[in-house]
């Protein structure tokens, strides 16, 4: 790249707003086109623009958090099997190749070669979340793999379109290999022009000023991102600050836990997280490759020092990760992925409490902790199969000055929502019962933790469940002297039956008529409860927040007082 | 036929008329406690007698202020059992992906003023717990003793069979005449419960305050012998009757702002420009909106108040982007010396330090006016005399002093803080959206407009800004040229081709009966209302939809193959791609109804010829520019004494009676025929 003060201020700032307006657009190209409601209402998919040598140009804003700037190890694995010059006009890749990507197969990554005047000079992705990938999981929060190879298709690398032509032998492959093939269709061409989108715009950029321009324009953008990063970082403390907690277990062995523990290290103005205590790779799908561990890491230094700043490769210089193979965030090749992003919040969230007291103005106590979600199979009365996904919010911790938020989605979800009951009741042969607040689950606090949410489904016809509630054991922490949140619990009422309390069970039957409850973790409070202000706690109890009896046991309150 | 158009900002009061063949302007200073007597001022300033008019069309900030200061009534909610918390859970997304500290929308009803009702409808219209009337009936007498002044009633699926709220209205309406009440399916009749209960809420909260500013305008008005027709301006860039905006006041949160993008995008019509970018700036903030091809963008809905924490509303909407910006923000220095400007604003009352009315805090105003940019002799048309001593003093003890700097230096400060952030906004409608802003031109208007929208357009590099004729007044103009206009929607889910012919036909008679109903309220005409109908189609599969133009309800169910080829090329330019060999579903239905003005006094006026009407001879006084040592020596223009085809080059300072106009250094200002001034920046290169 050449000289970035070479760059004009106006120019920068055209390239700047540009260059994320255009992923933006690819974004609402492929939302607003996609069939499942993981892209169009969980947002669960991400867009970029990706140089030659496979660094983050810029990112969608909005979607998930965790899909932070890991767009590029998809593309530069394309780049190492074909070579720069193996691209043509008319490209299209797919991959999704667990050791690469180390998340879910059903995070399948589709990317076009941009070209001007016959150079190749970046790369349109994007990543999606497609509602089914083949092999025996189906929906979230399955346990019963063990390794990659029933996890689904893997395609590594592969041209799904060469030179504008089409590969049917692949998309053959793919139609005859998925549960959802008319979905997994619809989202890979909402993909695949979304990527043709993202191309073409960033190819008229570079036409317009020139790729040196542009190319200097974003140096100079990555560069006062990095400098901002690293004056935040300078402020900070240096030390070494630990920090542990524990998920429940793998799903498969029940009594052991998992041990989540980090370790970050402030020095001038870089950070380290190391993750090298991290409880080793699980016999279960509950680990993820190494860009797991990189995203929990980068989503917490987000958070710390430039949540306000567009997603690109400049935000991320001032950070180190060492983290060695074999944890449960950096699983060697050919490990079971299934789960991968549920050690993810909490590890954020550790990393967090690890910095805590280093930025005691900064850091609120613990969130609900999980991903937090559901998933529902079976088939329809006229024989149609259907998969019922939803995600659900929970309380956020409290913070320094003020109460946390309730029934927000998790650290790891931004501009995630979950899906209105009505779509669902008219899609699904559900009905939902309840969708509430759930009183008394955040942690007491001088500012108290936010509430987590009750929503219970009744089965139309018989169908299968899938529950994963974590962090029962170690539920939402509070700090400097607040309480912790109520943790995740699913209930499963049937007909002549005593309640079942589930925290995690793979595709459980349900009958027509069946019920499942769940009630998502509130947040850790933050600070002294008896420092509560007084006219705080009333309202509490005034608006159905807190109970009298919690009001009166942890904050003294009393009626009429 | 004489028509006026009479826009309440929280600042100033606009008038605009074409009384007997000839336009008529006045502004005033809003009058917060009654905004009737800033109505009646603005009315005799420009000598209008309400007797002879036949219509007067009005704006108001009256209700999106009453949302974003929070100072709606005690408002109720009522749910379907078990959805008390869906208006507090929302979609539990947080758009500040990054953000520890993010705060998500707060509903404008307390959980302790929610109340649930057993009933039960399914997605299908089907009662499945049947309601219970004498539950209703209590919990009318539960509303009123809890002092709930406004009530908001939102039901599960009430969009596919509203029957339960229709009952649960009566109920309450009978109990409590006084309460207002907002049945959701009157507002909306659209799937997704979270927006539709927001929205209900939105226009429960600010109904009994617009009711009664709209009850206090009528009897005045009326009082005064008026015997014409009264219509409101609403978020979608139409009108709407007196009556139906007491009703449903949340359709006219953005009346203002999109009435002056209304007549913006007249003007860039009638200057053929394809694209460029209505800049209004007024007393409180600054708003910006790109326009193609004449049309100002529309959105389905959006939030009111901030990106992240604000309230959706579910309506259609002139695509606005707002900051808090305008003549009257206060400039203020925080703890460690950075110095801000806005979102704070001195409002009409006190107004800035040079209104002398005792006012402290120095604004952007005492700002220009400190740097010979306004002509204290002059504001308003010289109905105030500014006290330019005054604005020195409040720059000085609120900037100067604790930043060390002189009075000129601070408000230099102050007023290239205001245009930094005004251009963020204008950013946020070009390049934030991939337009270059060098490929377009800026019109700029709003009282303060014009004084700033130079230095705005040097900045982000636009080359050409148009200030319209009567630029103080402009968006009263605009609301001159609004069609009358209702947006009507049905849920109706459905496979393109497989959809029962009597069904199709039954949504599109409902949708036409309530269009008509709306017009025989509002005495429109059969002749000249223009029904159009759409629906919103998508790929069995898809979720979200694209509306597509049914001339008639036959395309739906008989051959759709020209519905089908309609689909798939709009899906194809939007999205890049199309699957011609997949099915199609219908989601909604939806009808436009417009009955388009009977005169076109307004856009007659916007194109004649232009001829002085005055003749001043021109002066001169000393500008600050960029530096405060070294004010510029400008030219000063009296713009009703310009002449078309007359070209000056900056520094100058063209007035007229309620704008200034400041041209920079170099820049080309040329009167166009009709009046308009084009400003050719000088490029700094």
């Amino acid at each position: 790249m050449t000289n970035a003060a070479g760059a004009h201020p106006i120019t920068v700032e055209v390239v700047r707003n540009s260059i994320v307006a255009y992923a933006d657009e690819m974004a609402n190209a492929l939302c607003k086109a996609a069939y499942n409601m993981m892209i169009y209402e969980v947002r669960d998919f991400c867009c970029g623009l990706i140089d030659t040598q496979g660094r983050m140009i810029s990112q969608n804003r909005g979607g998930l958090p965790i899909f932070l700037a890991d767009l590029g190890v998809a593309v530069e694995d394309g780049i190492k099997r074909w070579g720069l010059d193996g691209f043509k006009p008319g490209d299209i890749l797919i991959m999704n190749h667990g050791e690469v990507c180390g998340q879910h197969l059903n995070n399948v990554v589709l990317y076009a070669p941009c070209f001007v005047d016959g150079e190749l000079v970046a790369f349109a992705a994007n990543r999606a979340h497609w509602v089914d990938i083949g092999g025996m999981r189906i929906g979230f929060g399955s346990s019963l793999t063990t390794e990659i190879f029933a996890e689904g298709l893997q395609m590594r690398s592969l041209k799904i379109y060469e030179a504008g032509v089409r590969n049917e032998t692949l998309w053959q492959i793919i139609q005859d290999n998925v549960r959802f093939p008319q979905a997994c269709l619809g989202d890979m061409r909402a993909q695949i022009a979304s990527c043709q989108l993202g191309a073409r715009r960033y190819g008229e950029l570079v036409q317009r000023y020139g790729r040196d321009v542009v190319e200097a324009c974003i140096d100079r953008i990555w560069d006062q991102a990095d400098m901002t990063v690293r004056s935040v970082i300078e402020k900070i403390p240096d030390g070494v600050y630990v920090a542990e907690s524990a998920l429940d277990n793998d799903g498969r062995n029940l009594d052991q836990p998992i041990k989540i523990k980090t370790t970050v290290t402030i020095k001038g103005s870089t950070m380290t997280v190391d993750f090298s205590e991290m409880n080793p790779q699980t016999h279960s799908p509950l680990n993820s490759g190494k860009s797991g561990g990189i995203a929990a890491a980068r989503v917490a230094f987000k958070a710390i020092t430039s949540p306000e700043l567009d997603v690109h490769d400049g935000c991320f210089r001032a950070l180190d990760v060492i983290i060695p193979e074999g944890t449960i965030v950096s699983a060697r090749p050919g490990t079971a992925i299934g789960l991968w992003s549920i050690a993810l919040p909490t590890t954020i969230d550790t990393i967090l409490k690890a910095l805590a007291p280093a930025l005691p103005h900064v850091i609120p106590a613990a969130h609900k902790g999980d991903m937090g979600g559901c998933s529902f199979y079976g088939f329809r009365e006229d024989g149609s199969r259907f998969l019922l996904l939803n995600i659900f919010g929970g309380g956020w911790g409290g913070r320094p000055t003020e109460d946390g938020e309730d029934a927000s989605v998790s650290v790891c979800q931004g501009d995630v929502r979950n899906t209105p009951v009505e779509l669902q009741e008219i899609r699904y042969p559900v009905l939902v019962e309840e969708h509430a607040l759930r009183e008394d689950s955040g942690g007491a606090g001088e500012y108290r933790g936010g509430l987590g949410v009750r929503i219970t489904y009744r089965s139309l016809v018989p169908c299968k469940v899938t529950i994963n509630c974590e962090r029962t054991q170690v539920p939402p922490w509070g700090l400097c002297g607040g309480g912790v949140g109520a943790h995740n619990v699913a209930v499963i009422h049937s007909q002549g039956v005593a309640d079942r309390t589930v925290y995690k069970g793979t595709e459980i039957q349900l009958l027509k008529g069946d019920s499942v409850t769940f009630l998502t973790a509130g947040g850790g409070g933050y600070g002294d409860p008896k420092k509560r202000d007084r006219a705080e706690i009333a309202n509490d109890v005034a608006q159905g927040f807190v109970s009298p009896a919690r009001a009166s046991e942890f904050y003294g309150w009393r009626a009429g007082a | 036929m004489n028509i006026v158009g009479i826009d309440i900002g929280g600042t100033f009061t606009d008038l605009v008329g074409c009384v007997d063949g000839r336009i008529v302007t006045s502004k005033t200073s809003t009058t917060p406690a009654d905004p009737t007597l800033g109505v009646a001022t603005s009315l005799a300033l420009a000598a209008c007698h309400l007797p002879s008019l036949s219509e007067v069309l009005h704006g108001s900030t009256i209700a999106i202020n009453t949302v974003l200061e929070r100072k709606g009534a005690v408002t109720g909610l009522i749910t379907t059992k078990g959805f008390r918390d869906v208006y507090a859970i929302g979609r539990g997304n947080r758009i500040e992906a990054f953000n520890l500290w993010f705060h998500r929308p707060k509903p404008l009803v307390e959980r302790r003023h929610t109340f649930e009702v057993h009933e039960r409808i399914n997605a299908n219209g089907d009662v499945m717990t049947a309601i219970d009337t004498a539950e209703v009936e209590r919990l009318a007498l539960e509303l009123k003793e809890a002092g709930v002044e406004a009530v908001a009633v939102c039901f599960l699926h009430s969009y596919a069979n509203p029957d339960h709220e229709k009952i649960v209205g009566d109920i309450l309406r009978r109990v409590n005449p006084t309460l207002f009440v907002t049945l959701s399916h009157e507002i909306l009749r659209e799937f997704r419960e979270y927006e539709r209960t927001s929205t209900t809420a939105l226009n429960a909260f600010v109904g009994p305050r617009v009711r009664n500013y709209l009850n206090t305008l009528e009897t005045y008005l009326r009082g005064e012998s008026f015997g014409g027709k009264v219509h409101i301006m609403r978020s979608n860039g139409g009108v709407m009757s007196l009556d139906q905006a007491r009703v449903q006041p949340v359709s006219m949160m953005e009346s203002g702002p999109v009435a002056g993008m209304i007549g913006a995008g007249r003007l860039a019509a009638h200057l053929g420009l394809e694209q460029c970018i209505g800049f209004d700036m007024g007393g409180t903030t600054a708003k910006s909106s790109l326009i193609t091809r004449g049309q100002p963008a529309i959105e389905d809905g959006y939030v009111i108040g901030d990106h992240a924490s604000g309230q959706p509303m579910q309506l259609p909407v002139v695509d606005i982007v707002e900051v808090g910006n305008g003549g009257g923000s206060i400039a203020w220095v925080d703890l460690s010396g950075g110095l801000h400007v806005g979102p704070k604003s001195a409002g009409a009352d006190p107004g800035p330090a040079c209104y002398g009315k005792g006012s402290m805090d120095p604004v952007v105003t005492d700002a220009d006016l400190m740097l010979g940019r306004i002509n204290g002799g002059r504001f308003l048309d010289g109905a105030m005399q500014l006290d330019i001593a005054a604005a020195g003093r409040a720059l000085d003890e609120k900037v100067g002093k604790p930043l060390g700097l002189s009075t000129m230096e601070a408000a230099l400060g102050v007023a290239t803080i205001a245009d930094n952030n005004m251009s963020l906004s204008v950013r946020a409608v070009s390049v934030n959206k991939g337009v270059d802003p060098r490929e377009t031109s800026m019109i700029a208007f709003g009282g303060a407009g014009p004084l700033h929208a130079i230095a705005i357009a040097r900045e982000i590099f636009i080359p050409q800004v148009i200030i319209p004729k009567l630029p103080g007044t402009f968006s009263a103009l605009g609301m001159l040229m609004a069609s009358w206009r209702q947006d009507f929607v049905r849920t109706l889910v459905g496979r393109l081709g497989g959809l029962d012919k009597s069904i199709v036909e039954r949504v599109f008679n409902e949708l036409a009966a309530d269009g008509k109903a709306q017009m025989q309220r509002d005495g429109v005409s059969g002749d000249v209302a223009d029904f159009r109908f759409y629906a919103d189609l998508r790929y069995v599969g898809q979720e979200h939809a694209l509306s597509i133009r049914i001339e008639n309800a036959d395309l739906l169910s008989g051959d759709t193959s020209l519905v089908r080829g309609r689909f798939h090329e709009e899906h194809d330019q939007r999205y890049g791609q199309a699957a011609v060999e997949e099915q199609l579903e219908i989601v909604n239905l939806r009808l436009v109804l417009t009955a388009p003005r009977a005169d076109t006094l307004a856009e007659q006026w916007l194109t004649e010829p232009w001829t002085p009407t005055d003749d001043k001879p021109e002066t001169a006084r000393d500008v600050v520019y960029d530096d405060p040592k070294n004010p510029l020596r400008a030219r000063v223009l009296w713009r009703p004494s310009m002449p078309a085809g007359m070209s000056i080059t900056g520094p100058a300072v063209i007035e007229e009676p309620n704008s200034t106009i400041l041209i920079h250094p170099g820049d080309k200002v040329t009167v166009t025929e009709a009046g308009h001034l084009i400003v050719d920046i000088a490029r700094k290169d």
